[in-house]
């Protein structure tokens, strides 16, 4: 069986691969977003109001986040369609704050049995028990992050097999090219911002029933760069790249505890010469061809 | 009314530091055409320097301002070279991630070399206040304010006067041209960076001198508060920067005034992202961006 630190581990690696995948799509479409952890949050708090406040079940609570979190992605997206490069980074950036920021003033309480429940401004939001009342244990709440995390990987990793894998890649490559094949680039552009906002919300309603309690100073702009800079650091040529990063950084480095202290020098100066070596990061598009063609060809020796 | 003038001058005092911080980013943003957010973190490692200066040798003002400045610019060299000049040019998100896990080495080194939350900084005319008929202004913040003034006229004529501005610009333009004209594109990315470190540094030496002290968060708070009013001001210009930071230091003063400390900084944050919806170039960047989006149509 796993030791409970393993678990811990693992869960928090599972949660945040969500946002490193939500960032990751948004990079195919060739935008940066420091913005991804508004999306996490705001799953988070409607997921754990629908859980906590309206007694709806668990799966209903997290499937309810997420759809909110994507109809965010949607409103983000409509008014930064002509943002581009870094002004996009940075009107993401603004975003995300602004959610944050509005989560700090943000009352809304009701009462659930005898107590007072719900987000609570800059005090955050408590008692998000679902989990507890329902005798779930940390291992098999290990199991559905996992499995919530498999198919959310199954559908991009079918999506980028398909026409319309290409089609985003190719708006992320040379939007002009893509217009002159007759791509509707916005409609890619839109429609993957709110997916990512989804990706994104799935994590944060799995986040707030794990920990009971979220607070809006969590979702910081921290969260959101490193969701980017999992994906840049594990490979852009594969929905496996950014979960390579959050392997790499947390599976490896923080839980180890070998750095403890001065983990960020050490990380950072991998980070930095990995970068210098392969700027797409480790599974990079020539790294994913490769692969595939070593794969087909022992598949075809047999 | 008198409120409200007062706060505007409070927001120009405080706009003045915003300023200073975007010229540096501006002018690392024109030469490279990257972002880096190492900037405000390398700025910070210098007032640290100049902090062990002031506590350690009880040095005088010129000497700790000169540390800063050189601190700031160390760690700049060490930012530019790693992070932007070994780094492919048209890989832009690469040397972006780069200098953020840097600026979290950077971070982490300064903490662990100065443990303590907050260290003492020498103030300069810490309290002295000059007063015109109503109204106030701390003299460190005219102070800083008359620096920026000097900073913004000794940029544009380096950058505009200058054999070496022309070079830099040159190299903004079209680097390759730039190179075949025989200019040492590296030689003059590099001292551009090294002239926005030392701005950086100067403009930290004031913020901390104006606050009389110093902690590890300054780096972000110096990253954001630059990046902020460089964008509102449109990325790479000049002129741009100023009016964004004290656009930036004006609104916040007033946010603060009317609606709270709560509510501050929603209100910049939104004041960033409607200028952005409505001019995706910034303020006095949109034209620039028109013009470069025409070429590329053309192309």
């Amino acid at each position: 069986m796993l030791d409970d630190h393993l678990i811990g581990v693992l869960s928090n690696m599972g949660m945040i691969s969500f946002i490193a995948l939500s960032a990751y799509l948004v990079l195919v479409v060739g935008e940066i977003s420091f913005g991804q952890q508004a999306f996490f949050a705001i799953s988070a708090y409607a997921s754990g109001i629908a859980s906590a406040m309206w007694g709806w079940p668990f799966l209903a609570a997290v499937l309810w986040g997420a759809a909110i979190a994507g109809l965010g992605g949607l409103l983000l997206a409509i008014p930064t369609l002509r943002i581009r490069g870094l002004y996009f980074a940075i009107a993401t950036l603004a975003f995300a704050e602004m959610v944050r920021l509005a989560l700090e003033i943000f009352t809304y309480q009701v009462e659930v049995d005898g107590e007072l429940v719900g987000p609570d401004g800059s005090e955050g939001f408590r008692d998000i028990r679902y989990i507890y009342e329902a005798d779930i244990s940390a291992g098999e709440f290990l199991l559905v992050i996992l499995g919530l995390l498999a198919v959310t990987l199954a559908i991009i990793l079918w999506i980028e097999r398909t026409r319309l894998g290409a089609i985003l890649r190719m708006v992320g490559e040379d939007p002009a090219l893509a217009r002159l094949q007759g791509v509707n680039v916005n409609l890619a552009k839109i429609a993957t911002v709110a997916a990512a906002g989804l990706v994104a919300g799935i994590g944060g309603a799995l986040y707030a029933h794990l920990n009971t309690y979220v607070e809006p100073k969590i979702f910081n702009v921290m969260l959101g760069v490193h969701g980017l800079a999992y994906g840049l650091i594990g490979g852009l040529g594969t929905a496996f790249g950014p979960l390579l990063g959050v392997a790499l950084d947390i599976g490896v480095l923080e839980s180890t505890r070998a750095f403890s202290g001065y983990r960020m020098i050490v990380f950072g100066g991998l980070v930095a010469v990995l970068l210098i070596v392969r700027p797409r990061g480790l599974l990079d598009e020539a790294a994913v061809y490769r692969i595939r063609r070593f794969l087909l060809r022992k598949h075809a020796g047999d | 009314m008198a409120d409200f003038l007062q706060n505007c001058l409070d927001g120009i005092a405080t706009g003045a530091a915003y300023a200073l911080l975007a010229l540096g980013f501006t002018l690392i943003f024109g030469v490279l055409r990257r972002l880096n957010l190492s900037y405000g973190p390398s700025i910070m490692a210098g007032v640290f320097a100049g902090t062990a200066l002031y506590m350690g040798f009880n040095a005088g003002l010129a000497e700790i301002a000169i540390a800063t400045v050189i601190g700031a610019v160390v760690v700049g060299a060490y930012i530019e070279r790693l992070c932007f000049w070994a780094i492919r040019k048209d890989m832009a998100v690469a040397s972006m991630v780069s200098s953020f896990v840097i600026w979290m080495q950077i971070e982490e080194a300064v903490t662990l070399l100065f443990p303590d939350r907050t260290y003492a900084f020498p103030g300069i005319l810490a309290d002295a206040v000059v007063e015109f008929g109503p109204f106030f202004l701390r003299a460190s913040s005219l102070a800083m304010l008359a620096i920026a003034a000097i900073a913004v006229l000794g940029l544009l004529a380096l950058i505009y006067r200058t054999h070496f501005g022309l070079a830099v610009r040159a190299v903004s333009e079209n680097p390759e041209a730039a190179r075949v004209a025989g200019v040492n594109t590296g030689l003059v990315t590099f001292l551009a960076f090294a002239c926005a470190s030392a701005l950086g540094g100067l403009a930290g030496f004031l913020i901390a001198a104006g606050d009389q002290q110093i902690t590890p968060l300054f780096g972000l708070w110096a990253t954001f508060k630059g990046l902020i009013a460089m964008m509102l001001g449109g990325m790479g210009s000049i002129p741009g920067a100023v009016l964004g930071g004290l656009l930036l230091g004006v609104v916040e003063a007033n946010a603060l005034w009317y609606l709270g400390v709560e509510t501050r900084d929603l209100v910049a944050y939104m004041l960033l992202f409607v200028v952005l919806t409505f001019r995706p170039g910034g303020l006095m960047g949109q034209a620039a961006l028109m013009a470069r989006r025409a070429a590329e149509s053309r192309v």
